[in-house]
């Protein structure tokens, strides 16, 4: 039975066309997936639903839900339907909690909206929900504050806010990208049982064809809102027909071209060694002094590493593992309390007097390409920076350089004026990329830099530095969270939790028989496309 | 107990700005022109009569004596004499800081209650006729001075109308509230539209939050979400600001005390800088800063009561 049927439906923002022309009907308890990359229009399409978008919205089609019609309810009408038979949740748990109110009170409100409970009954049920929802110790957790929970608990208490009244219908917008992938994989089980045992319909919306794949039926293409594919999962990953659709898949880490095993030439030098790095956050107060603790917080606990001319080193771990403060005590953006770094053998302070002949070697990228960049620095000044900070060109070279590094990073040189916010996420990772080459280093640290990107970017920056790394011969720190895009792109790889390094291998041997109980569980999180288990 | 440990670290470090307000206006007045022997002695004394009365008060001995001096009958408790009422400074300052607290704390009350309607008022209708309307007049009652204001008021409800006094504290509690009704109220004037605009900016930011979408996708309705999460998170940035401004209230209280005749700290402070009372100015400083370290302190722990976040 068709619960949901949605025809025509067009969102414009001003002149901007958000999405035009969407149409899709949900079965009760069927799961549709929604896919797209950012601006594709899947979460425009999600809020209009329910009618969540700003007044700025202009939504024509129509929403028909169990025969009502959605666009033209009174608000009042709209309130007894949102919450109560149709459900939503969101993609940052942390910002779509309310700071000031105990995560008990954020459950229950529904309830006690749309069921009337209070006082005993409703905490008791509150409780419930908090346990369904496999949130252990939930009297404990009923009476914290959103701060204290993990991002996985939040979505979690999310969820279970959103079912309390058993919806018939539970939207989620992209409800697994702020997590890890373990805890990803959670909730993703999480969905899923809820909907067995519930007979829950769902649209899951995301950018990852691999999460959708592992909790829908049917699929839903979108770009530039439009849907552009439509059709079982099973279908459309096997034979997808839209050439979008095509690219999008291609562009998945289980469908990269994998990186061929190679042996590093014998006396390949040390490029960069540490021993024994270690980073605290926090001070040392007088009583952890007096009883001996190390104090404050330790994000990085004795950390080796080598990596050796040429070579890719994949560092991979969960939030807050401690794999980007290594990175960045390696460039002396923390300052490590113990332990050496050393350069072609000499010890170098990253941090001390003479960084700058060891930094001009040892190059960073950043994850957050618009937030790298200064806003009111063209493209082309941002990268000249280093050229003429270190004076590496004659100034009347150094425009021609600036070529030189655009064109290696395939940007388009009249790309070179603009300013970073007229550029794409892509774009701006790219400038990132030469700016760091202009230094031409031996070494290329990049830290998470594709995981803000979309996967077709992921993809072509993947490559892009794949390339390189090959032209040049570059050794580098590939720091990610994903073990699909450490597969396709590393050598070797180390896996870090909680501040320390809990195994290291070549990539094709941890992958393939991982000795640690932890490696095992973070390979069997990464959502793979169906069908097509990796080849190795 | 935490909460404890900060109010004791908090009092602990006000001991040495407590300090140096004491040794700045110490050394300021004792730089500033004038000698309030002659003011207190008059034209007509001999030089014989004057050096006498120096020396009675010790105001013959080096500044640094004095300074020290001052400092050891301090923390005995002892914050000098008068030179022109020939009564402790302590005493003074018990019959005055009372009427100076009162006027703060009826400022406060006659301004809170404008200021949420208001802001609630002007945010929720963002743009609307009502928000241009109460915008216009905050501007208004930000440009319009205290004093003339104040002058103003007095003269068309004090003289012409006779509702109000025009001068004086009364003698009880209702008494209070009637002579103080016109000085408050000026006050607030410029008060309310500062916290109105503060509030207002902050009510429209967490309007757009990602929380109010979840409160409305579970159909709690526009109300609801506003009631339950907008206005809490909003009142935190606007309860420093009020912090701030109830400091400078307290200070500040000079021109409508001077105006409406209360006799107030304000007041205190103005005569007798002029009759360069320098014990009565010292004191009077000394009682001001520990009023704002204390507002401060309880605007820190409020902040901390209101936000989890904020661990005491």
């Amino acid at each position: 039975m068709t619960l949901l049927s949605v025809r025509d439906l067009t969102v414009t923002f001003g002149p901007v066309i958000a999405a035009s022309g969407v149409s899709f009907d949900l079965a009760q308890g069927e799961a549709l997936g929604i896919v797209g990359e950012s601006g594709s229009g899947k979460s425009v399409t999600c809020r209009a639903l329910l009618r969540l978008l700003p007044a700025s919205a202009r939504v024509t089609g129509s929403v028909a839900f169990d025969g009502q019609e959605v666009t033209a309810l009174r608000e009042d009408a709209l309130d007894a339907l949102r919450g109560r038979r149709i459900g939503m949740i969101f993609q940052s748990p942390a910002s779509h909690l309310d700071p000031l109110m105990r995560i008990g009170d954020q459950v229950g409100q529904t309830l006690r909206r749309h069921r009337g409970l209070s006082g005993k009954a409703l905490a008791e049920e509150v409780v419930r929900l908090l346990d369904q929802v496999r949130i252990p110790d939930p009297r404990r957790w009923a009476d914290a504050w959103p701060h204290e929970l993990s991002g996985g608990m939040k979505q979690r208490a999310m969820i279970a806010g959103a079912l309390a009244c058993e919806p018939d219908v539970l939207i989620a917008d992209e409800p697994t990208t702020a997590l890890d992938a373990t805890v990803q994989k959670g909730v993703l089980d999480l969905l899923n049982s809820l909907r067995a045992d519930r007979g829950l319909a769902m649209i899951f919306v995301s950018h990852d064809l691999g999460a959708v794949a592992r909790v829908c039926d049917r699929l839903l293409v979108m770009r530039n809102g439009e849907v552009v594919e439509e059709g079982t999962v099973n279908r459309i990953v096997t034979a997808p027909v839209h050439d979008y659709t095509r690219r999008l898949l291609a562009s998945h880490p289980d469908r990269l071209p994998p990186r061929p095993p190679r042996a590093l030439p014998a006396g390949a030098p040390e490029v960069l060694a540490a021993t024994g790095l270690s980073v605290r956050f926090g001070r040392r107060s007088l009583s952890d002094w007096l009883s001996g603790r190390t104090g404050g917080f330790v994000a990085l606990d004795g950390a080796d590493l080598t990596l050796r001319k040429g070579e890719v080193l994949g560092i991979v771990g969960e939030s807050g593992s401690g794999k980007s403060t290594l990175a960045r005590a390696l460039v002396g953006l923390n300052r490590a309390q113990a332990g050496t770094i050393r350069h072609l053998g000499q010890p170098v302070q990253p941090a001390g007097r003479n960084r700058v002949t060891y930094l001009r070697q040892v190059q960073m990228i950043y994850q957050h390409p618009y937030e790298a960049l200064s806003p009111r620095l063209t493209v082309e000044q941002s990268i000249a920076e280093p050229l003429r900070r270190h004076r590496l060109v004659s100034s009347g070279r150094i425009g021609a350089r600036v070529t030189e590094l655009m064109a290696e990073v395939d940007l388009s040189p009249d790309l070179g004026t603009r300013l970073p916010w007229e550029l794409s996420g892509g774009q701006c990772q790219r400038v990132a990329i030469a700016r760091a080459l202009a230094l031409e280093p031996a070494v290329l640290i990049a830290d998470e830099v594709t995981s803000a990107l979309d996967v077709t970017l992921q993809a072509q920056v993947l490559d892009l530095l794949s390339r390189l790394q090959a032209e040049r011969g570059l050794s580098m720190i590939f720091i990610s969270h994903d073990l699909g895009v450490i597969r396709r792109l590393c050598d070797r790889v180390m896996v870090m939790r909680a501040g320390q390094i809990v195994e290291t291998g070549q990539v094709a041997q941890v992958f393939d028989t991982p000795r640690q109980g932890y490696t095992r569980e973070l390979i069997a999180a990464i959502p793979h496309l169906p069908g097509a288990e990796a080849p190795a | 107990m935490p909460l404890l440990r900060l109010i004791l670290a908090r009092l602990v470090q006000a001991l040495p700005v407590l300090l140096g307000v004491s040794l700045v206006t110490f050394v300021l007045m004792a730089a500033s022109p004038g000698d309030p022997v002659r003011l207190l002695v008059g034209d007509r004394a001999t030089p014989e009569i004057i050096a006498v009365i120096r020396e009675r008060y010790g105001l013959d001995e080096p500044i640094l004596t004095r300074y020290l001096v001052y400092l050891k009958n301090l923390l005995q408790g002892d914050m000098g004499a008068s030179l022109r009422y020939r009564v402790p400074v302590t005493e003074l300052i018990a019959s005055h800081y009372p009427v100076t607290l009162f006027l703060v704390l009826y400022t406060i009350v006659l301004s809170l209650p404008p200021v949420v309607a208001l802001a609630v008022v002007s945010a929720r209708n963002q743009g609307g006729l009502a928000d241009q309307a109460i915008r216009l007049l905050g501007v208004l009652g930000l440009a319009v001075p205290v004093f003339w204001l104040a002058l103003l008021l007095s003269r068309f409800f004090g003289v012409t109308l006779k509702w109000f006094p025009v001068s004086g504290f009364g003698d009880t509690p209702l008494e209070h509230l009637h002579h103080l009704f016109l000085p408050a109220l000026s006050t607030a004037i410029w008060v309310v539209p500062i916290l109105v605009r503060n509030l207002r900016a902050a009510l429209l930011d967490e309007m757009g939050r990602d929380y109010v979408t979840t409160g409305l996708s579970k159909g709690l309705g526009r109300r609801a979400v506003f009631r339950a999460h907008v206005f809490p998170n909003s009142l935190l940035p606007t309860v420093n600001l009020f912090g701030i401004i109830v400091a400078y209230l307290l200070g500040g209280s000079v021109i409508v005390e001077s105006v409406y005749a209360v006799p107030g700290m304000g007041k205190l402070m103005v005569e007798s800088i002029l009759a360069r009372d320098y014990y009565v100015v010292q004191g009077a400083t000394l009682v001001f800063a520990l009023t704002t370290i204390l507002v401060m302190l309880a605007t820190d722990l409020i902040a901390a009561r209101l936000d989890p976040r904020v661990s005491a």
